[in-house]
């Protein structure tokens, strides 16, 4: 398709991040391992809570609920609002600590700085 | 609405929209987890760029270590500072988040993945705009355009739902930057056009999900808007996308290094994000022939990273680490390259650049008269 030489691209398959790694931070691979689990087994923890959420502001409306408006469903502004905030204050509260040698622990919550 | 846009609103849009304008993921659950990690990452990543950054140019100064950008100097930064366990930390986290959420997004879209394809195909004989990609997969995309960008699953160019992963991953990795086209909007105010207010003809490059030339169209509408990635997954879905904004676009599966355009034939020209993914070779190719398909006085905008010049040792540890680990492969020569340079050297005038706003204003270059 292009008119640009691959044989004088061939150097770029051996770029760094040219194929897929599976980097090892730490000096044990069992602590990035360790990491890796602990992050899953929040948003895991995370899905249930919201979930059970959910469930709660199904049952107070209406009595009961479908499993098909718990999978397709979504829950209510205002729940959405505090399931947002109880989200963000979970994350400081379990993962914060591991930023407190540098005062991390404390920076505000900020999207991708785009500037 | 068509039997065929009917398709496209169930197979994509089947639990609504998310921030506007993305497709939704397949259930509640899917949705939970991404929020987590879309919190998590402007928690423990974004929020922690700032601190992060001078508390490893603290360490390097306690050291007595060098601050040039060079090459050596920052192989020595990363040797020194990947030996701190909160910077070990910090990258872990970084890997960890990036796989979590590639993973969560590829396995939510495919649990619908037939119908998501059949409604794209079903999508691409309605307007508004046209299409056309290399649909026999006739040429092959060149290896250089195959790799895992952001280590996004299957690459941008070899899995058919490529669109769908980059523009829902674009949201999670920006956290949130980019919802209701907030980014793109802003890409179109700052894209720049020229003197004479003539603006019949604009091209997007590398127009990946769309959301850039639905922008240019909707700012300006009088105006043609073409749009070409290298990635036919990309164009099909941005088909899609500039259905669902109800603009006409014109998109086209291209290479941006080989442009099927008359000499002369835009009044502007876009690169949005898309020179770090190139090698450099590519990129002089390309900006070869944007100075081609440019009439005189037509401008090119180029919002991408800044270059070494203007960066530290940190930074460009910063950026070489992303190279190794997030699937940057041509972004640490990309910025030893300083863009600006190679478009001064093709014969471009450059019209503005400064390197703190190289992504929201970007290099502004001028295709000179005579």
């Amino acid at each position: 398709m292009a008119k640009v030489d691959d044989e004088k691209l061939a150097y770029t398959k051996d770029l760094p991040g040219a194929s897929p790694n599976d980097p090892v931070y730490f000096e044990n691979e069992v602590i990035d391992h360790l990491l890796g689990i602990v992050l899953e087994l929040g948003a895991q923890q995370w899905v249930l809570r919201d979930r059970l959420a959910f469930l709660e502001e199904q049952l107070a409306a209406n009595g009961s609920v479908s499993l098909e408006e718990l999978d397709q469903g979504r829950p209510s502004e205002a729940l959405q609002k505090r399931l947002d905030e109880e989200r963000q204050d979970m994350i400081y509260k379990v993962y914060g600590r591991l930023y407190k040698r540098i005062g991390g622990d404390k920076a505000k919550a900020a999207a991708a700085i785009m500037g | 609405m068509s039997a065929e846009q009917a398709n496209v609103e169930k197979a994509l849009y089947g639990r609504g929209k998310v921030a506007g304008v993305y497709p939704s993921l397949s259930n509640r659950p899917d949705e939970a987890y991404i929020e987590f990690i879309e919190d998590a990452r402007n928690i423990l990543l974004h929020a922690q760029q700032r601190p992060i950054g001078q508390y490893s140019e603290q360490l390097m100064r306690e050291a007595d270590m060098s601050m040039a950008p060079d090459p050596a100097s920052t192989a020595a930064a990363r040797d020194f500072l990947m030996r701190d366990p909160t910077l070990k930390t910090y990258y872990r986290l970084k890997r960890s988040l990036q796989e979590s959420f590639w993973n969560a997004l590829s396995g939510s879209f495919n649990r619908r993945r037939e119908a998501i394809l059949d409604a794209l195909e079903a999508a691409e004989a309605e307007g508004p705009g046209t299409l056309a990609y290399d649909k026999e997969g006739a040429r092959p995309v060149p290896d250089y355009a195959t790799k895992e960008i952001h280590i996004q699953p299957g690459g941008y160019a070899n899995e058919p739902l490529a669109g769908l992963y980059y523009d829902y991953g674009l949201k999670v990795f920006l956290g949130g930057a980019a919802d209701f086209d907030r980014l793109s909007k802003g890409v179109a105010m700052a894209t720049a056009m020229p003197d004479d207010g003539k603006v019949e003809r604009i091209l997007d490059l590398g127009v990946s999900a769309g959301a850039t030339s639905i922008a240019l169209k909707e700012k300006y509408p009088d105006a043609e808007v073409w749009g070409i990635d290298i990635s036919a997954p990309m164009v099909r879905y941005a088909h899609v996308r500039a259905q669902q904004a109800g603009v006409e676009l014109h998109l086209r599966q291209m290479p941006a290094e080989e442009l099927d355009f008359p000499d002369n034939h835009f009044d502007a020209v876009l690169a949005m994000l898309l020179f770090h993914e190139l090698p450099v070779p590519v990129a002089k190719e390309v900006i070869a022939e944007v100075l081609r398909v440019l009439r005189p006085g037509g401008k090119f905008t180029v919002l991408d990273f800044s270059g070494d010049r203007s960066r530290g040792v940190y930074n460009m540890f910063f950026a070489e680490m992303d190279a190794a680990d997030n699937g940057e492969p041509y972004l640490t020569e990309y910025v030893r390259s300083n863009v600006e340079d190679l478009l001064v050297e093709a014969g471009f005038e450059l019209e503005s650049y400064d390197p703190a706003t190289a992504l929201m204003r970007g290099r502004v270059a001028v295709k000179p008269l005579a």
